[in-house]
């Protein structure tokens, strides 16, 4: 990044996320001071937090007064675990269970249910009881989803039930850094603006917004928070039929294509990231299998193309996150669990590993794969073409892709040349895959913040960029390199060890590429001397 | 490392055959279950000796879906052999091998070896296409035919092997010329024609990221 032109760098704050409380405090509110002494249990922080928040508010339509709840702390208490509590320290996922108030356990009412729920400043977090809640009401579907209703957002929804005897404990406040309330700001207007979205969201956006975030971006929920509850229900319902009409129906009812798309989808299904445990597991798989066909059977221009299976991993790890309340802060009490009165969070990591699935109930799982059948949906109807017959679109794509690195890099594309190495030939599968092998889940999660921020014309454009960066960034060792060694090289990306930090500095040479060859190629001598 | 015959291979068949495992059997001599789905092509090299002389196998694995047939057909072009592969466990890829002949023979030229390939022979219990039916398939067309198994390497060198023999033999009686590149096949250079890194004469260029490169020749391979 230091070798970009200051004028064109992106601005970046590649750590917000981590920016300590102090670090963030300036910019909060008066209240801010309290934000340091973030580990002991001052209700006062919490309701400096909140009140902070509640600047940014404007209006509401949320049931419950909000004067009964900015004094009280948020805090979910996971089930079973006695003293352990998760304390949602930002947008969603909103707890199923809600401290200070008259908790709805039964969550026959659905969304309605979690804003009755009481102890939480429903304003603020409007959009996500919105997009989380709409699971509730729903139940009528198939047996799984009657009674996930409350609980949608948290694994506790089971056992929760038993340990909502046991007194709640005063949480510690952990601040928000000062990206999380602009993040916050924007999600809880009652008209999110995309353009600012996009804006915030293409430099990261912090763990436990990122689900609602991608669904505000990829359009599946509308940027008016009123109206996701009803939007989540009826997309999901939509899901559900469309489910019931195209998959759980016998096979002799099946066009021939139709059977071979099933198989072909259930061949592959188990070799979908295979190396990654949360897809090893058999609900996830099933959801990922079913998901696929019904997208299949309603997109017969292209079909059930491989790659597309590995797309759809990012966005149901990322909505299995948000279950498992991914990035959400758990504080744990002093007691049964042996550990004392620490802070700890359920990162991808613990995602990915799938050891904590047992908490999803399958009511839970159903939504997650409408989520994401949607969401998928909504990836893929930008680049449709690249997935019809001879697949134009890729070709398109690696063609642009080899006219850059020879433009940006001409000693390279020269001895790429030299050795045989045909851009298709290693490119083919960036494109085809949005270069999904090429990163572990959680740097392609970081990349696709910023390609879902790309705005109505797609990422299209700018993935051919990224790859560019990409390829160029390993220039020095390519040219050093013969044809074997380069193919070997290319199959295997050395990007085990990269993180948020690498993937932001691709993406910033990628943005530079992007401005400079903005439709004109008259600044390829600019471009030469900087990259 | 020098060679005296460079062959090119391309490996073709139905998605989920094996085409990948048995690559990765013989480049690398190891099995893995559950192989990623291959998109577009992959690449692997190895050496071996055919009458007494290096031969360098460059080995193209090609994704078996239909949607990447625009893009795997390329890959016909310039090769000496070819591995069809099927599953011995599903038939429907037995089904297929005709459309698979067609489009082989339409794409490459005259003289590519086709090697028949029956894979997953150690599933016997699970078997669907005897080996006769195989054989039948193989005389029909002319090609050559074995039952493998990548998952025990039960006839993968073989498989590899003597399909080299037989395009050896067709230079020998002077059926190739090797002058001519579109046959797939390169005359290497003794001396002085190794590219960097020449080392060790296994890559499988996807799956060991320690392998050293093969030998590399100065002019590009394809």
């Amino acid at each position: 990044m230091s070798r970009l032109p200051g004028f064109l760098r992106r601005t970046f704050s590649p750590h917000n996320e981590e920016k300590s409380s102090d670090e963030s405090a300036p910019s909060s509110s008066p209240s801010s001071s309290h934000h340091s002494s973030s580990n002991d249990n001052d209700v006062d922080d919490d309701d400096g937090r909140t009140h902070s928040c509640a600047t940014t508010r404007t209006t509401s339509t949320a049931t419950v007064a909000s004067t009964t709840t900015t004094t009280a702390p948020i805090v979910l208490r996971r089930g079973g675990s006695g003293g352990r509590q998760l304390r949602a320290v930002a947008f969603p996922p909103l707890p199923g269970k809600i401290i200070g108030g008259d908790d709805d356990e039964d969550g026959g009412e659905g969304g309605r249910g979690m804003g009755e729920g009481g102890g939480i400043d429903d304003d603020e977090y409007d959009g996500g009881k919105k997009a989380m809640g709409a699971g509730g009401g729903e139940g009528g579907g198939g047996g799984g989803i009657i009674g996930s209703s409350n609980h949608a957002v948290f694994p506790s929804s089971s056992s929760s039930s038993s340990s909502s005897s046991s007194s709640p404990m005063t949480m510690p406040a952990v601040p928000k850094t000062y990206r999380e309330r602009q993040f916050d700001a924007i999600l809880s207007s009652p008209i999110a603006s995309l353009r600012e979205l996009r804006k915030l969201a293409w430099n990261g956006v912090p763990l436990h917004m990122r689900p609602i975030a991608w669904k505000i971006l990829l359009g599946y929920l509308p940027a008016n928070a009123g109206r996701r509850e009803t939007t989540l229900r009826r997309r999901r319902d939509e899901y559900r039929d469309a489910v019931r009409r195209h998959y759980d129906i016998p096979d002799n009812s099946r066009t021939n294509a139709e059977q071979e798309t099933l198989r072909q989808v259930l061949v592959d299904v188990p070799r979908t990231a295979p190396d990654v445990p949360l897809f090893r597991d058999p609900r996830v798989r099933r959801c990922l299998g079913r998901l696929l066909y019904v997208w299949a059977t309603r997109h017969p221009a292209s079909g059930y193309v491989q790659g597309i299976n590995d797309l759809a991993t990012p966005l149901l790890a990322v909505f299995v996150g948000e279950r498992l309340g991914c990035g959400v802060v758990v504080v744990d009490g002093p007691d049964d669990d042996g550990v004392d009165g620490g802070c700890a969070g359920i990162g991808i990591a613990d995602v990915l590993d799938g050891s904590r699935m047992a908490s999803i109930t399958d009511g839970m799982m159903e939504e997650v794969e409408a989520d994401t059948y949607w969401c998928l949906t909504s990836l893929l109807s930008g680049i449709q073409d690249h997935y019809t017959s001879d697949q134009p679109g890729m070709q398109r794509m690696v063609m642009r892709l080899e006219e850059l690195v020879n433009r940006i890099d001409a000693e390279l594309a020269s001895h790429l040349r030299y050795t045989g190495i045909e851009f298709m030939q290693f490119a083919f599968k960036w494109m085809n895959c949005l270069l999904l092998r090429e990163f572990q889940l959680p740097c392609v999660m970081r990349l696709w913040d910023a390609y879902l921020s790309e705005g109505d014309g797609g990422f299209e454009d700018f993935h051919v960029y990224v790859c560019a960066s990409f390829l160029v960034h390993f220039s020095p060792t390519l040219k050093q390199m013969g044809f074997d060694e380069l193919f070997q090289f290319m199959q295997n990306m050395p990007t085990d060890d990269w993180g948020d930090r690498e993937v932001e500095i691709l993406l910033s040479s990628a943005f530079v590429l992007s401005t400079l060859f903005g439709g004109s190629d008259a600044h390829l001598n600019v471009v030469r001397n900087t990259i | 490392m020098s060679y005296a015959y460079l062959f090119k291979y391309i490996i073709i068949g139905d998605t989920g055959v094996g085409k990948s495992c048995l690559l990765l059997q013989f480049t690398d001599k190891r099995f893995q279950p559950v192989h990623d789905l291959t998109i577009g092509v992959e690449f692997g090299a190895r050496m071996i000796q055919v009458a007494d002389k290096s031969i360098k196998l460059q080995i193209w694995d090609t994704a078996g879906q239909e949607s990447f047939r625009s893009i795997t057909r390329s890959y016909y072009r310039g090769a000496a052999g070819a591995l069809l592969v099927y599953d011995i466990t599903r038939r429907d890829t037995f089904k297929h091998l005709s459309r698979w002949l067609e489009e082989a023979r339409q794409h490459s030229q005259s003289n590519m070896v086709i090697m028949l390939i029956g894979n997953k022979s150690d599933l016997e219990h699970r078997r669907a296409v005897s080996t006769e039916e195989g054989k039948a398939f193989a005389d029909e067309h002319g090609l050559i035919f074995m039952e493998t198994s990548a998952k025990t390497a039960y006839n993968v060198e073989r498989a590899f092997i003597n399909t080299a023999e037989e395009i050896h033999g067709n230079i020998e009686s002077g059926q190739i010329d090797v002058s001519n590149e579109r046959y797939g096949i390169k005359v290497g250079m003794n001396t002085g024609g190794g590219g960097p890194g020449a080392g060790g004469n296994n890559v499988n260029l996807r799956n060991s990221a320690n392998a050293k490169s093969g030998a590399q020749q100065g002019s590009g391979c394809c």
